[in-house]
């Protein structure tokens, strides 16, 4: 797939989003049986708690697949190179997550950029913190 | 104490497995679970269907871990801390995926969790042609 | 002047950003985040060879070099770090004795400012409460950017309770955040004797850029 946008149209500083993106439980669910994680922590309240976990939590890789999301909606689809995340804090369904990018190196060479990307909690605080490497046209 | 091991163990390669062939409901699934509506990603009659570029994570080996892990972290609860992931090429339905595990490293520091333990279980994951579809570094927590 | 002293460059695992971004950034966002310099605290070591002089030239940002060391009683940072410091602790040791940490770095001509204190269970707050205070302790760090809620207000008690001065920092892994968080100090900061001089004497106040956060939409 192209990528749709173009490298000289971007510039360092430029900001991905912020999108808020409500996280149903019922989406967490669909997703932990998609991946074949039916896990209780991933599937009711109950069962979380049975793990010492405040509550139902929704799996890490759910935050890989939503800051994916909001990478190609803004560069184009099959553009994201490589992620990496670190999961610091559980993230709750059934609350707004923003989910926010920005352009912090660009290479001219491979016509790639550099993203800092990061999944804040409807209170501020930063669950999820991360940087990809996608590829522009 | 700080956690001792054979340092000989980082690299080994401890799991091998391949997965029947992917199917078309299986990406869309996937997909539709992340809130995607790109018809290439959830519309099973689309004509370029293609995996979300996160269906990589839903590989993984038999094992997890591998039998030479320290001792200490056999019987401890591990958390997911984080991924590295590295994308190939994309996955297509029809493919037959396989998945080669290593323990690539482990690690002590101190966090929000007090002392920790990190074992990085390294998925490298290719398709039926040994194509490289992604390298996935896991980052697992061992609270000490 | 005012400095962001705590943040990891990519020398820190944990953190991708090179030292030239955050200047870029910086540079950029001089009107919201009004920085004079910068303090690189990597996890658990210290380059002493690292030279930051034609950085500082291009962008003139002052850029100084300190460390995050992890102890008993938390992480600190430790400001002035020397080879008498080097040769005293292993920085890579994520059980340095805390209180010898705080004697020998003043002692050998540095100050180590606890970091993040109100972390719950593993903060200096949470160590507090079942152990002895530190001796010799004069600031510890107010303000952190990457603090939760809650957390940064804990602090403020224990620093009344014991007479510290405060200092903030952004603990920026990401570029984008850097100086979100940062400390000011009424002196001229040239080089790290101007800040372990401050930093010892508590002339030191943190200061908070973060922007206000527009509340979420609703969901439909």
């Amino acid at each position: 797939m192209a990528p749709r946008l173009g490298f000289d149209d971007v510039f360092e500083g430029d900001e991905l989003g912020p999108e808020d993106w409500f996280l149903a439980k019922e989406q967490v669910r669909d997703y932990a049986r998609a991946n074949d994680i039916c896990f209780p922590r991933f599937m009711d309240d109950e069962g979380a708690r049975a793990e010492g976990l405040p509550g139902m939590i929704a799996p890490g890789n759910m935050s890989m697949g939503l800051l994916t999301r909001l990478i190609e909606a803004w560069a184009g689809r099959g553009t994201v190179r490589r992620m990496g995340t670190t999961f610091r804090s559980v993230v709750l369904p059934d609350r707004t997550l923003r989910l926010c990018g920005a352009v912090t190196q660009k290479d001219e060479a491979a016509r790639a950029v550099e993203l800092d990307l990061w999944i804040e909690s409807d209170e501020g605080d930063r669950l999820v913190v991360g940087t990809a490497t996608v590829q522009l046209a | 104490m700080p956690l001792e091991f054979d340092r000989a163990i980082l690299g080994q390669e401890f799991d091998r497995v391949e997965g029947d062939p992917v199917t078309v409901d299986e990406l869309v699934a996937f997909a539709r679970a992340l809130g995607e509506t790109e018809p290439c990603y959830v519309d099973p009659a689309h004509p370029e269907l293609v995996a979300h570029p996160t269906f990589v994570v839903r590989y993984r080996g038999r094992k997890f871990l591998p039998d030479t892990l320290p001792d200490p972290l056999k019987t401890r609860m591990s958390f997911d801390a984080g991924k590295d992931i590295e994308f190939g090429v994309p996955i297509r339905a029809g493919d037959r995926i396989s998945v080669t595990s290593s323990l690539h490293d482990i690690y002590e520091k101190t966090g929000r969790s007090g002392s920790m333990t990190f074992v990085v279980v390294r998925f490298t994951i290719r398709n039926q042609d040994g194509a490289l579809v992604g390298t996935i570094d896991n980052r697992m927590l061992y609270k000490r | 002047m005012i400095l962001d002293l705590h943040l990891h460059s990519d020398r820190s695992d944990d953190s991708r950003a090179p030292v030239e971004s955050y200047l870029k950034l910086l540079q950029r966002k001089r009107d919201e985040r009004p920085l004079d310099g910068i303090v690189l605290t990597e996890h658990r070591q210290f380059d002493p060879s690292r030279d930051f002089r034609d950085l500082e030239d291009r962008y003139g940002i002052r850029v100084l070099n300190a460390a995050e060391v992890e102890t008993d009683y938390g992480h600190m940072l430790v400001f002035g770090v020397n080879a008498d410091i080097l040769a005293r602790f292993d920085f890579a040791d994520v059980r340095l004795p805390a209180q010898e940490v705080v004697d020998a770095v003043w002692r050998l001509g540095g100050v180590a400012v606890p970091c993040h204190p109100g972390r719950t269970n593993v903060g200096l707050c949470a160590h507090y409460e079942t152990k002895p205070p530190l001796a010799g302790v004069v600031a510890v760090e107010a303000l952190n950017g990457g603090s939760r809620k809650g957390e940064d207000e804990r602090v403020a008690a224990m620093m009344a309770a014991h007479g510290y001065a405060g200092v903030g920092g952004s603990d920026a892994h990401l570029v984008s955040f850097i100086g979100t968080v940062a400390t000011a100090f009424d002196a001229d900061i040239r080089d790290m004797d101007d800040l372990v001089r401050e930093l010892r004497a508590g002339r030191c106040r943190p200061v908070d850029f973060r922007p206000q956060r527009t509340p979420a939409a609703s969901p439909a």
